[in-house]
């Protein structure tokens, strides 16, 4: 049966999306689902649950409330809790048995709204889709409600790029201070909570651009607003891909795509962000040799590219990515492949037979035998089994 | 866009309102969709000749991936009426509520009014609004309108009300409101006086009198609407002139 996983667990669902995506930016989150449920959402998918507090709350849905369609003890509840709490906005998430009864978010978030004064967002959740969906559809909201037009950092300066790759790639000379950049789709269901901020702070700086904010790790809701004032946006993930469309189209402001793992690849990152606060055009940093591939990379597209990107700049290698998560195909090159029933990954490990994969080490068990398994954990894949294995490879040597 | 949903007790009569309406919307030239939401899938299969169209939901239990296209779940009917009906689950299995959601949501994927840019939009809705699902078709970005199909009939009054208490708790919502009641006859005793009182009592508007008539029948054995084969009888003229109503207001 197509897209059921026999071996291999599924990616966290779209509910844990949305709460990895607001856990640090003062809202309030709740999930219309039965009690207990809240643990999935918010420590085993959330890795900040220990030591950085959040509104996330679960509406303890009955059977009988299942039944009766009682909307009403829901919109009191979240009132109530948002009176005593006075969030910055709510969130309200859908869960699998409101799917089934037809809950209308929109609607029950519109009456939340009108009696608490907060904004509400009804999220259009339903536990079956990836956290990919989720938390995309939380930062374009969030970026949709603050996010306001205001004037652009300083103009720059001028300076030259390495001499070679400014010969090769013919791009009009770039800009390199003073440019403000947001980062876009950063949650810990893709990278590492701790040191991830600091290697991305670090590469923004010593690149030569202002840091304005990053949408949503380590930033405040603040800052956040100030995002029109940033000059390009750095997407990291397809989580923030939605969020960076739309701010392309309502403030102008240009994206890259791409991760800056690695040091070589990491300039070119530099490059692109340069390239695009001049010319205003949006890209994906995607540079590769291109087929016959040794290495096959499983994961989330923006950062399975850019580490198959890194790869090539670093050691020469060529590496095809399979993106079991949605993406929009532009982000990938044509040899790459979008799959996400396990047994068409499994069928296109076997056919492909590269000598390598970079996975998460869950996808061992459909890894043929003999091909050597690199083990990048995801924490949106495996949570927190290998979580103290995570690797940081922004702007920093690529150790395989 | 006039979007409407016709709702009503079982067997009252809202199918054939709906594809009458239907067919007096295309008629005076209008671009028109027709969605059936209903298991029994049979809203629009006079509108095609008397052929059953193949519902979404059977669509879905027969292939793994969703419709790509429009045309792959709809077909063309009379007056170019675009036709869809959502079908349902195996009676006494699964959830037809559910299944009306997942069709709408399905059609906002497909992009439904920005491809077809539709004139008027009209739900076909089976019986009361027993469930979420059911009332789907009332939500925001839906229909607009509800008109309400009743007779003289004491159950059919009698779901009339609750249908109308239904969408009167949604008062909150931006949901769609009740335009009227189609008083659609079944010759019962003092039959007008009862569905006016009916009518008073809610504060609605008899906003079209169907009489009851053969034509109906002899029609739609034939697989049409009367509108489709007397355009000229007594009965076709009240739905033209309702339709007539319709978008006179929406200018």
């Amino acid at each position: 049966m197509k897209n059921v996983s026999r071996i291999i667990p599924c990616y966290s669902a779209d509910t844990s999306g949305v709460c990895s995506a607001l856990y640090e930016l003062g809202g309030m989150t709740v999930t219309h689902d039965a009690s207990g449920c809240n643990s999935t959402y918010a420590t085993h998918d959330e890795p900040r649950w220990y030591d950085m507090q959040s509104d996330i709350y679960i509406s303890a849905l009955t059977e009988m409330d299942a039944i009766m369609g009682d909307d009403e003890k829901l919109i009191f509840d979240v009132v109530s809790a948002a009176r005593d709490r006075a969030p910055a906005f709510i969130a309200v998430c859908g869960s699998p048995m409101p799917m089934m009864t037809g809950v209308d978010f929109d609607a029950v978030a519109a009456e939340i709204e009108a009696r608490s004064g907060i904004r509400t967002f009804g999220m259009h959740t339903n536990g079956t889709r990836s956290y990919i969906e989720g938390a995309s559809e939380a930062f374009l909201d969030i970026v949709r409600e603050f996010v306001t037009d205001c004037p652009k950092g300083g103009l720059g300066v001028r300076s030259p790029l390495n001499h070679e790759m400014s010969q090769t790639l013919q791009r009009p000379s770039p800009i390199s201070d003073n440019i403000g950049v947001n980062i876009l789709g950063m949650t810990p269901l893709d990278f590492p909570w701790r040191g991830t901020m600091d290697s991305m702070k670090r590469f923004v700086a010593e690149s030569g651009f202002e840091y304005v904010s990053c949408l949503a790790m380590g930033s405040s809701l603040d800052e956040i607003r100030r995002a029109a004032s940033a000059r390009v946006n750095l997407v990291v993930s397809f989580s923030g891909f939605a969020a960076a469309k739309y701010m392309k189209e309502r403030f102008g402001i240009p994206y890259v795509c791409g991760v800056p793992f690695g040091k070589k690849y990491a300039e070119r990152v530099k490059c692109y962000l340069n390239w695009a606060a001049e010319d205003k055009e949006c890209d994906t940093v995607n540079e590769r040799g291109g087929e016959p591939c040794d290495i096959v990379i499983i994961g989330e597209s923006i950062g399975a590219v850019s580490l198959a990107s890194a790869l090539w700049h670093e050691n020469g290698t060529h590496a095809r990515v399979i993106c079991p998560l949605p993406t929009d195909r532009e982000i990938l090159a044509d040899y790459d492949l979008t799959l996400s029933a396990e047994e068409d990954i499994e069928r296109a490990l076997h056919d492909l037979a590269p000598k390598t994969v970079i996975a998460d080490p869950l996808y061992r068990y459909i890894v043929p035998r003999g091909t050597r398994l690199i083990e990048l954990p995801h924490f949106a894949f495996s949570g927190r089994c290998f979580e103290r294995d995570m690797k940081d490879l922004i702007y920093c040597d690529i150790p395989f | 866009m006039i979007k409407i949903a016709l709702y009503g007790k079982g067997g009252i009569g809202k199918s054939t309102c709906t594809a009458n309406l239907a067919a007096a919307f295309a008629s005076l030239g209008k671009r028109v969709i027709q969605i059936g939401c209903d298991p029994k899938a049979d809203s629009t299969i006079n509108l095609l000749g008397g052929k059953p169209l193949q519902p979404v939901m059977d669509y879905l239990r027969e292939h793994e991936d969703d419709p790509e296209r429009i045309e792959d779940i709809s077909r063309i009917g009379f007056g170019g009426i675009l036709c869809i009906e959502t079908g349902g689950p195996t009676p006494g299995l699964g959830c037809a509520g559910r299944g009306i959601i997942t069709t709408f949501n399905l059609l906002e994927q497909l992009e439904l009014f920005e491809r077809y840019k539709p004139d008027v939009v009209l739900y076909d809705v089976l019986g009361d609004v027993v469930c979420g699902g059911f009332a789907a078709p009332i939500r925001e970005g839906y229909a607009e309108q509800v008109l309400i199909v009743t007779s003289g009939e004491k159950m059919a009054l009698y779901a009339a009300n609750n249908i109308n208490s239904a969408v009167k708790n949604f008062e909150d919502r931006s949901y769609a409101k009740v335009r009227g009641v189609i008083m659609n006859r079944r010759n019962v005793e003092n039959e007008e006086e009862k569905v006016r009182a009916f009518a008073e009592k809610t504060g609605l508007e008899i906003t079209a009198d169907i009489p009851r008539s053969d034509d109906i029948i002899r029609f739609e054995d034939m697989g049409k609407t009367v509108i489709e084969g007397d355009p000229e009888c007594e009965t076709s003229k009240r739905f033209f002139a309702l339709a007539r109503k319709l978008i006179e207001e929406d200018k």
